[in-house]
């Protein structure tokens, strides 16, 4: 923490804003590349997996790519907005 | 009576808010894999009118982009209304721009086998060399930055020969590996991991069309959206 505060722009009156902003982007951080994912592996599922066609298996490697890094990376985001700290 | 306490409980909320310590870390590693979502522009179908759009918006947007920007470092727009800027941003252009500008020309002038890898470079594993180089120390980031990116080039390419989709993986992940950790002072390495592996493929794509050699098909079929 102490290290983030030398490396980001950052003071008490913009701390307000920023929080502010970081809660209306959350959502929509979060869930479209979720949704993305959903569009592949529906594409994968409806137009390759069911008719046999093999073809679209990349779509689906690349849905678990987005699905897993996202979900990775998203448990400590939303983890640091829910544990809000006061001074 | 009433006016002063509704002044007193928006004041109090005010001290709250402004009392949260927030962490732009992972707010700038979330906005990375968020950047994952560009890939969208290949599912769009191929009608006239998507076709068109998905020229003009993606130039429309760079256009918004630059001029925010002008106008943050001009100080026509205040800087407190960006968040998780780094400090040696504060005088210079923001990496999201030079995110933008790399994606921009993926998207539009590099083929789709070419540029989903390289969005998925700088989207999930720049963060996560982010992470490798506080976690493991400087020297395994090239190794973890290497094999995330090799795992994005053969996913994308596993439809070629063997020895094709090899090549283009290992030349591949291996520009995005020095496009991210070759900092240059005015060339952010939000565009460098993206551009740098994409034009080194670009040259060896074209010396495999003229050699008459088979390259994959795109991996992502459009028309997934229907409307």
């Amino acid at each position: 923490m102490v290290k983030n505060e030398e490396e980001y722009l950052k003071n008490d009156y913009n701390n307000l804003r920023i929080v502010r902003t970081e809660i209306l982007f959350t959502p929509l951080l979060v869930l479209l590349p979720l949704v993305i994912a959903g569009f592949l592996i529906n594409n994968w599922f409806f137009n390759g997996f069911s008719k046999g066609i093999s073809d679209y298996d990349g779509e689906l490697m690349l849905a678990i790519i987005i699905l897993v890094c996202n979900i990775v990376f998203d448990i400590p985001f939303i983890g640091s907005l829910i544990h809000f700290k006061k001074k | 009576m009433v006016k002063v306490k509704i002044v007193e409980k928006l004041e109090d909320a005010r001290k709250i808010i402004n009392s949260i310590e927030y962490d732009p870390h992972w707010y700038r590693r979330v906005f990375h894999t968020f950047s994952a979502s560009f890939i969208v522009y290949y599912m769009l179908p191929k009608l006239y009118w998507i076709n068109f759009l998905k020229i003009w918006i993606p130039v429309a947007i760079l256009i918004f982009i630059f001029i925010l920007e002008y106008l943050r470092i001009n100080g026509k727009i205040s800087g407190n209304h960006f968040f998780g800027l780094r400090m040696y941003e504060k005088k210079r252009i923001s990496s999201y721009l030079f995110f933008g500008v790399a994606v921009f020309f993926l998207l539009l002038f590099f083929p789709q086998q070419i540029a989903v890898p390289c969005i998925l470079c700088a989207s999930i594993a720049d963060p996560i060399m982010g992470e490798a180089r506080q976690r493991l120390g400087e020297k395994k980031v090239y190794a973890v930055g290497f094999l995330v990116c090799l795992i994005f080039f053969l996913v994308t390419w596993y439809k070629a020969e063997l020895w094709i989709t090899l090549l283009f993986s290992i030349i591949g992940a291996t520009g995005a590996v020095i496009g991210e950790t070759k900092k240059i002072k005015w060339l952010d390495d939000d565009f460098m991991i993206q551009i740098l592996p994409a034009i080194l493929l670009l040259v060896i794509w074209f010396c495999a069309l003229y050699l008459g050699l088979n390259l994959p098909d795109p991996i992502i079929h459009p028309g997934i959206i229907s409307w």
